[in-house]
């Protein structure tokens, strides 16, 4: 019996750009299911490793495989999530606007449209604002938009570009929990990136510490707390500040 | 209170204007005073020549500015989005876009002969080049992260040209085509100065050769209110179909 | 090779080439007649012969000198007065209403009322080149003084400015960026007036050879002026572009964007 593909796989992928090598010897994979976060300082390429997941860009050398797969080129099963929310809308389309592209993307029936969206604006939080426009809704909410429309794909891979740094605290946490519970119902696979340390701690099974100039794998640990996560409950466990030290640690010995 | 202050020059100047023709001893062949000027300027209106006028010159702008916007529009977007076409054509259109539309109109006469048709096709020609360039420009600064998104839900050309490139471009395209109609109020005015016999700018020459200032000035006066209004509507049309939208900086007044 | 990869200038040249060969196959073909177009060559020829035996020359400097003296006029007295009625907010809110119904009133349009008071020789058509070609820099220098950083303001109270030292040292090197602009857009509007007014009045210069041309059904000289007036236009408004460039580089390091 031949083992299954892991979710995601990175195999000695490089890439370098305009003669600047913006990641090295990047090996790792993900399998089905996981949250997986991937933590580093500014400029470390933790952006850049979402994007040759999603397809957008292709890696100098190596290979980026998803289910098996190469990736060539952007797949239906991937949603990427940005962190600049706003300028990710489409400004002159409503929530339900916003969300419906995904589905008219896919070719899904009219018919069949309105249903789907109010079951996402509900899933996401957004009930009662669905005909607002982008520019009527706060930060948090135009982030859970987007995430609506990501889910609209029904997505296999969920990749998420810090996607609530520019949010306030309480916001976040909100959110945070929000992600745990619709990726836990759907068991999505998910690549998580922040530079928050505590963040990446309470959402992940696993976690990723990438170095900078050029972007390498400095460390993976495992996360072994239980879930589901609690705010408080989590965040208090002794585990979690064990691992919290030792991440702060290593941080601040690669100077970031 | 706060609009009356900007009336309040145009009325003084106007009033002096009326008052140093009073102190005058007679008639002149050039000017008239304000008040003269308007009665004339309802006389135009009441004899009709005034909405004939005004008809054949918005005709003409209404009929260069379509073909001229549309084929610019077209123009633009296509070369907005390809690169390739966009270095091979922006030595040309370097070359043919500053000769002078005015400059064509011998040759339009010479081709079309007085009428419609000659004053539409320099219309045309004036109105494509502002297109061509603002539509470029608008379909260029389009959010690259739209794009990026149209990426990776696989639009489409068609997809993502009607639902990212046009709306996102919208806006600006609104502005450009504003932009085009001042070009072709203008193109339009100076054709019937200078060529064509027909509309407001020749009922201008009409008025001025056969010794009339009064006449001349309002229609000098009407001439330049339609192209305020036309200015005015347009502008609040572009700000009352985008202020929702909140992507677009409706502070641009030109 | 891909033709992709060819430089800028390479594929301008070869887009240029393409036009004119399309061009010539128009004219050689009968397609359109050769009365309404001349073929490239015939105009090349006239082209070439009027400037050599003068005729073109004089009318290339005729034309260029017009529109140049109406716009240096227009523009030392738009930049003095945009400059006065900027300084003073309370001026400028009052005659904003005047400025924009002058802005958009066409230039050509007040030629009737020149006639009628200049009559129609050079001092008319001066005259028309110089008021249409005001209100753009007017406008725009107008604006630049609008735009000042009220924090820069608050400085220059604080320093206790005279107000001509206002204007020279902080609304006038404010101003530059839009007031280049606005001159450039002044240039354009210069040289259309200057060939409307030689049209009108028949005074020597591009504007009536090429009306002249047309009715002698004289092709190919005609295209031949408007090939010089397309030259003046592209010179003059690349000139001013390059200036531009020198003239504001600290704006454009500002707003360029983070290359990260």
């Amino acid at each position: 019996m031949s083992l299954p593909h892991p979710a995601l796989e990175f195999a000695a992928v490089a890439l370098e750009l305009g003669g600047r090598a913006i990641l090295e010897d990047i090996d790792f994979t993900v399998a089905r299911g996981e949250f997986v976060c991937i933590i580093g300082a500014s400029g470390c390429g933790k952006t850049t490793l979402l994007r040759l997941l999603a397809g957008l860009i292709a890696p100098s050398r190596g290979k980026v495989s998803l289910d098996g797969h190469l990736v060539a080129a952007p797949s239906p099963q991937v949603a990427l999530v940005f962190q600049d929310y706003g300028r990710a809308l489409l400004p002159w389309r409503t929530a339900t606007g916003n969300v419906s592209l995904a589905l008219e993307a896919m070719g899904v029936p009219v018919g069949e449209r309105p249903q789907l969206i109010a079951a996402l604006l509900a899933k996401t939080g957004l009930v009662g604002h669905a005909d607002k426009y982008p520019s009527q809704l706060s930060g948090g909410m135009q982030q859970r938009l987007q995430i609506a429309r990501s889910l609209a794909q029904d997505p296999a891979v969920l990749l998420m570009d810090e996607p609530f740094g520019a949010l306030d605290a309480m916001t976040r946490q909100g959110l945070q929990d929000e992600v745990l519970r619709i990726v836990g119902e759907r068991r999505t696979t998910v690549l998580f990136v922040t530079h928050d340390l505590d963040e990446a701690l309470y959402l992940g099974d696993r976690l990723i510490v990438l170095a900078a100039n050029p972007g390498r794998i400095a460390r993976t640990l495992d996360i072994a707390l239980p879930r589901p996560r609690n705010q408080l409950a989590t965040r208090e466990n002794p585990e979690f500040l064990r691992l919290r030290r030792d991440l702060f640690t290593t941080m601040q010995e690669m100077g970031a | 209170m706060k609009a009356w202050r900007g009336a309040l020059v145009p009325v003084l100047l106007l009033a002096l204007a009326e008052l140093a023709f009073r102190a005058r001893s007679g008639p002149s062949d050039s000017l008239a005073p304000p008040s003269q000027a308007i009665a004339a300027l309802l006389g135009t209106l009441s004899d009709g020549s005034l909405l004939v006028g005004s008809a054949e010159t918005l005709a003409t702008l209404l009929g260069g500015l379509a073909i001229g916007s549309l084929a610019g529009l077209g123009a633009g977007l296509a070369l907005g989005s390809s690169d390739l076409l966009r270095r091979l054509t922006f030595l040309s259109i370097e070359m043919l876009r500053p000769i002078p539309s005015v400059a064509l109109l011998p040759l339009s006469l010479l081709i079309f002969g007085f009428g419609y048709g000659m004053e539409i096709a320099v219309i045309a020609f004036a109105t494509f080049w502002p297109s061509l360039i603002l539509t470029q420009s608008a379909v260029a600064q389009i959010e690259p992260r739209l794009l990026e998104v149209a990426r990776l839900l696989r639009l489409s050309r068609w997809q993502r040209a009607t639902k990212i490139v046009l709306p996102a471009a919208a806006p600006r395209l609104m502005t450009a085509l504003r932009l085009a109609a001042g070009v072709a109020l203008v193109v339009a005015v100076t054709a019937e100065i200078v060529s064509n016999p027909q509309g407001l700018g020749h009922d201008l020459m009409v008025a001025q050769e056969t010794l009339r200032p009064a006449r001349t000035l309002a229609l000098l006066f009407w001439v330049g209110l339609i192209g305020w209004g036309k200015n005015a509507v347009l502008l609040r049309l572009e700000r009352w179909l985008f202020a929702h939208r909140g992507d677009v900086d409706t502070r641009i007044a030109t | 090779m891909s033709v992709r990869r060819l430089p800028s200038s390479i594929l301008g040249g070869l887009g240029l080439a393409a036009l004119i060969l399309l061009w010539h196959g128009l004219t050689a073909s009968g397609l359109i007649s050769k009365a309404f177009l001349p073929s490239p060559a015939a105009t090349l020829d006239a082209l070439v012969g009027g400037l050599r035996t003068g005729d073109l020359k004089g009318q290339l400097a005729a034309t260029t000198l017009r529109m140049l003296n109406g716009w240096l006029f227009a523009s030392v007295a738009a930049i003095a007065l945009g400059s006065l009625i900027g300084i003073s907010d309370p001026v400028r809110v009052y005659l904003r209403p005047t400025l924009a119904f002058a802005r958009s009133l066409p230039a050509s349009a007040v030629i009737p009322i020149a006639i009628s008071l200049l009559g129609l020789g050079p001092g008319m058509v001066l005259g028309v080149v110089t008021f249409g070609s005001v209100w753009p820099t007017l406008l725009a220098t107008v604006q630049g003084f609008a735009n000042v950083e009220p924090r820069l303001q608050d400085v220059a109270r604080v320093l206790h400015l005279s107000r001509l030292q206002y204007v020279s040292k902080i609304g006038l090197p404010n101003a530059v960026p839009d007031i280049l602009a606005g001159m450039r857009l002044s240039l354009t509007i210069a040289l259309i007036l200057a060939v409307i007014g030689e049209m009108l009045s028949g005074q020597e210069g591009l504007g009536s050879a090429v009306l002249l041309a047309a009715r002698a059904f004289r092709a190919a000289d005609l295209y031949a002026g408007l090939i010089l007036l397309g030259l003046v236009g592209l010179t003059s408004s690349y000139g001013l572009i390059w200036v531009e460039r020198r003239a504001t580089r600290w704006r454009q390091a500002a707003l360029s964007p983070n290359p990260l």
